[in-house]
């Protein structure tokens, strides 16, 4: 599977470099590099997997697979999505407001129930982060709605 | 060589007054807490401290700012290991066994034999500095982009298996790494190379988000996957018995630090990422030599102390093109070029001349400063091995929140945040398929130099490939690269005769 | 759960130890420096940054935003609000990088406000080449078209544009060589790879007085203070002078009064004694410019660049 996605990636490569100036290895152009790598990237990964194809055949055996502890991909999903949002509202909402919600909402997907736990214990890292970077640190990190 | 030893002990008088003792403590603390933090490196680290030295006596001022530079590397060790989220760039290695040895209770031995090595490596980097600092900077200029190139190449061909899974899994990754890392406006021409129009991505990809993004990130949603239950759980607590590491930790690990320290301090006069490649290789040396390999990867402390120790002398020996030769060679010598010149210091071959107090007040400081660290820090060993008895349901959301905010402290950068995430997306799949992230960020290192050096040779010899086997330094790495290519196919091939005349 | 709150404690008591003053003034102004810390932009403004501030009666901040060779941080302080809280220190990439690729402002999109410093440009060789006058190296450079190597700090950047200009006015052909900055050009031309390097102050500077380089060409209109045996090119006879500028400028539609009151400040800044002794250890050099000949200044270049891009392009 993993071979399949890296040998698309390859292609993509080259087909994307062949449209940048490639020149001559006197005055090499800008798609020179990418474009040997591509196709390097594409010869590698078609050996891996006519390779994984054969062992295949011959033996029959089962992918390798590491272990599938059963467990939730929604959690995961779930998880990625609040991240990905605060990272939008970063600039918008602005550092110590994010970083609370972002708190919040992590720590409820992974189960924790009791809001008024979650919601000092939230509290609390957003106030020590903020005053640990903006004030001491002096990062300007984004001020957002509450100004801070 | 006897006059050396007297300007460093006049090196150490100076050090020594109360005045720039303290401030060598304050460079110190700062900078183990900078580093611990991810993402806020040295470079931000010293960038963000050069205005509180404004007032400051030049001595004292570089004398703090060198401590925050080797404190933020000591400190980027902490995290590689506890959280599996690398700090610097140079403490990638450090993840792969110090984070194993973590999840196995062992994460003061691996706290501690970091700051161990580290004390030993400086030990020995001020040595070669005193000694050794201005013939080897002449040697260092003797790397021209040919033999930067060929230089490049071995470490490519010989680093990038570093695990040792498959060898064709680890190139692939590699390849990619160097695709990810042509992104940008092209160094030589100036074209804009896969950006698709994003002014973002005109820049490159960061190698900080990426480094964080396959190692902290990916390991967060790795355990995210479990079910909640696993997640009440904590890792596995050490007793207090086994927060500092045994004889045994010490006696393997002797051997692999000075090692390291060698390696380090060698790798360190070569322009470029050099605690990159120099922890890289010391991995590899340790692994190669190990009378039990097959440890590696699962909690080896010679995996930890080696590349630490590289890591801790490659930072020393790369004061030395700065003070010597005034052209830093690393991002955060570079900053401390710009303090030095902000305070009326002009860096160059003339500074030891005209400021010797600067100089050997600093070298002696940084013994001091390194001496401290190692007193700091082991009596902090318990309390940072104490983070893990956080339950993972509430260490996983504090760890995303450091990693957010250090990853946008690097370049001030929502966009870095992004591609943090996408590369933690992408790592989480790479371990479902079983792919290593450390060729990967070898590659997303070296690539871009290795493109530069390897157009740069061209150009200089108008399109002649000779230039690469003319050069003997070039050549014997071309050499070495090829030797170790072949080596193990004669020794498969022969191994086969064998068996088949059998 | 006891312990946890233990760590923060600690945490919140390291935090107590005061780096920074407490209590800077809420509104400071930030100067947005599109390069990494520790380039000469960086330099200058941090100096800068450093003793306006008491002038403005506000803290002056520098902040960092690299990335795209320059285009990102100019992007964001073309679209900062126009309220003079956010600057961008304008350099001479700024009037080159629009004609390269797509960005989305140009030096229209700023006001200026003032120009800090003006650097000649020059052409560095080993001490030990075989040339020991400009004359002789454009005669060998004649007779071996393409065969001498000039490094420079970065393709379309100034020196490497310097350096093309140059070639063309001079009527020669040189080998351009591009480095990842200033630092690593330097290397090499001390290590002896390539055959002479375009630089601008303070980059090689030391080594020049070390005497490990030459000044081989400077593209100045008069000597330099630090070196005054060094001819300029134009006493050579080639009709050449270039540099880079740094200077200041906020975004399109800031008010005029906020201006005045920036440039007041920044003016004095630029006189204060403490400012001076840095710039010249730096080996800068200082060059008044108000708003209006900066902003003349600007418009001139990019009308140069342009056509230099466009001839090169070709």
């Amino acid at each position: 599977m993993g071979g399949i996605v890296i040998f698309i990636f390859g292609a993509i490569t080259v087909l994307l470099s062949i449209r940048m100036p490639i020149g001559t290895f006197r005055m090499a152009g800008a798609g020179l590099f990418p474009l040997c790598l591509g196709i390097l990237l594409m010869a590698l990964s078609g050996i891996f997997l006519l390779r994984f194809l054969f062992k295949k055949w011959q033996s029959e055996k089962k992918e390798g697979s590491p272990s599938e502890i059963p467990g939730s991909v929604m959690q995961v999903l779930f998880f990625m999505g609040a991240m990905i949002l605060a990272t939008l509202f970063f600039k918008i909402l602005g550092y110590p407001l994010v970083s609370f919600l972002l708190m919040v909402a992590l720590l409820r997907i992974l189960g924790m129930k009791q809001w008024t736990f979650n919601i000092s214990l939230s509290l609390i890292t957003a106030i020590v982060s903020y005053f640990l970077f903006v004030q001491w640190l002096k990062i300007p990190l984004p001020k957002g709605w509450l100004g801070l | 060589m006897l006059e050396s030893l007297q300007h460093l002990a006049s090196g150490f008088t100076i050090a020594t007054t109360f005045y720039n003792l303290f401030y060598c403590l304050i460079g110190a603390i700062v900078g183990t807490l900078i580093g611990v933090l991810p993402g806020i490196g040295p470079i931000a680290g010293i960038a963000l401290l050069i205005p509180a030295t404004f007032g400051l006596h030049p001595t004292s001022a570089i004398i703090m700012l060198a401590g925050i530079y080797y404190g933020a590397m000591y400190g980027g060790s902490t995290t590689s290991i506890l959280l599996n989220v690398p700090g610097e760039t140079a403490s990638v290695i450090t993840c792969i066994d110090g984070y194993q040895m973590a999840q196995k209770g062992r994460a003061g031995p691996a706290l501690a034999i970091c700051a161990i090595g580290s004390f030993i490596a400086g030990t020995i980097g001020l040595f070669g500095l005193v000694f050794l600092a201005p013939p080897l900077a002449e040697a260092a200029l003797a790397f021209g982009p040919p033999e930067y190139f060929s230089l490049m190449v071995f470490g490519f061909i010989v680093l990038s298996n570093v695990t040792g899974t498959s060898l064709t899994k680890s190139l692939m990754m590699a390849v990619v790494g160097l695709i990810i890392g042509t992104i940008g406006l092209d160094p030589v021409t100036g074209d804009a190379r896969f950006t698709f129009g994003s002014i973002s991505l005109l820049g490159g990809i960061e190698f900080v988000a990426v480094a964080i993004g396959l190692f902290g990130i990916a390991e967060v949603l790795t355990n995210v996957e479990k079910p909640l239950e696993m997640l009440e759980q904590r890792v596995i607590v050490p007793r207090f018995r086994e927060l500092y590491p045994s004889l045994q930790d010490l006696k393997k690990s002797i051997t692999a630090i000075i090692r390291g320290a060698g390696i380090g301090f060698g790798v360190g006069l070569v322009p470029g990422p050099a605690p990159v490649i120099a922890t890289y290789a010391s991995y590899m040396v340790e692994k190669r030599i190990s009378k039990h390999p097959e440890e590696f990867g699962k909690g080896a402390i010679e995996g930890v102390a080696g590349p630490e120790s590289a890591n801790n002398s490659a930072c020393q020996s790369a004061f030395i093109p700065l003070f010597v030769l005034g052209i830093p060679f690393a991002p955060p010598t570079a900053i401390l070029l710009g303090a030095l010149l902000i305070h009326g210091v002009t860096p160059g071959p003339l500074l030891i001349g005209q400021h010797p107090e600067l100089f050997w007040g600093v070298i002696a400081s940084m013994y001091i400063g390194n001496f401290i660290l190692l007193i700091l820090n082991l009596p902090l060993v318990p309390l940072f091995a104490n983070i893990l008895r956080v339950p993972k349901k509430i260490l996983l959301p504090l760890i995303i929140l450091f990693c957010i905010t250090g990853q946008y402290t690097v370049n001030n950068s929502v966009f870095d945040i992004g591609i943090m995430l996408l590369f933690g997306a992408l790592g989480f799949l790479m371990r479902k398929w079983a792919y290593e992230g450390a060729p990967l960020l070898l590659a997303l290192v070296l690539g871009p130099r290795l493109e530069v050096a390897f157009r740069q040779s061209l150009m200089i010899s108008h399109g002649d490939f000779g230039v690469f086997i003319n050069r003997p330094i070039s050549m014997v790495f071309l050499l070495a690269t090829v030797l170790f290519l072949i080596i193990p196919l004669i020794r498969m091939t022969f191994k086969k005769t064998l068996k088949g005349g059998g | 759960m006891k312990r946890f709150f233990t760590i923060l404690f600690a945490l919140s008591l390291i935090m107590v130890i005061p780096i920074h003053a407490a209590g800077f003034p809420t509104k400071e102004v930030q100067v947005i420096i599109p390069w990494a810390a520790g380039g000469a932009t960086d330099l200058i403004f941090r100096a800068l940054a450093a003793t306006t501030g008491k002038y403005l009666g506000k803290a002056v901040v520098v902040v960092n935003r690299p990335g795209g060779g320059s285009a990102v941080g100019y992007t964001e302080g073309a679209q900062a609000k126009p309220d003079g809280y956010m600057l961008t220190s304008a350099v001479t990439p700024l009037t080159i990088l629009p004609h390269q690729v797509t960005t989305a402002y140009t030096y229209r999109n700023f006001e200026p406000i003032i120009n800090v410093v003006s650097d000649p440009s020059m052409f560095l060789i080993r001490s030990d080449a075989p040339w020991k006058s400009l004359k002789e190296f454009l005669d060998y450079a004649r007779k071996h078209p393409d065969m001498i190597t000039v490094g420079n700090s970065g393709a379309g950047g100034g020196v490497h544009l310097v350096a093309l200009a140059f070639e063309k006015t001079a009527g020669v052909k040189l080998n351009h060589i591009p480095f990842s900055g200033g630092g690593p050009s330097v290397t090499a031309i001390l290590g002896g790879h390539i055959n002479a390097v375009s630089v601008s102050p303070p980059e090689g500077i030391s080594h020049v007085q070390a005497g490990k380089l030459k000044i081989l060409a400077l593209f100045a209109e008069k000597r330099l203070e630090m070196f005054p045996d060094v001819p300029t090119v134009k006493e050579q006879g080639v009709d050449f002078a270039m540099g880079m500028w740094r200077g200041l400028v906020a975004p399109k539609g800031t008010p005029p009064d906020a201006i005045k009151k920036l440039h007041d400040a920044f003016k004095q800044g630029m006189d204060d004694p403490v400012f001076k002794k840095n710039a010249t250890d730096m080996a800068v050099n200082l060059s008044y410019l108000g708003p209006e000949p900066f902003g003349k200044l600007m418009a001139s270049e990019h009308e140069f660049f342009g056509k230099l891009v466009k001839e090169i392009k070709k």
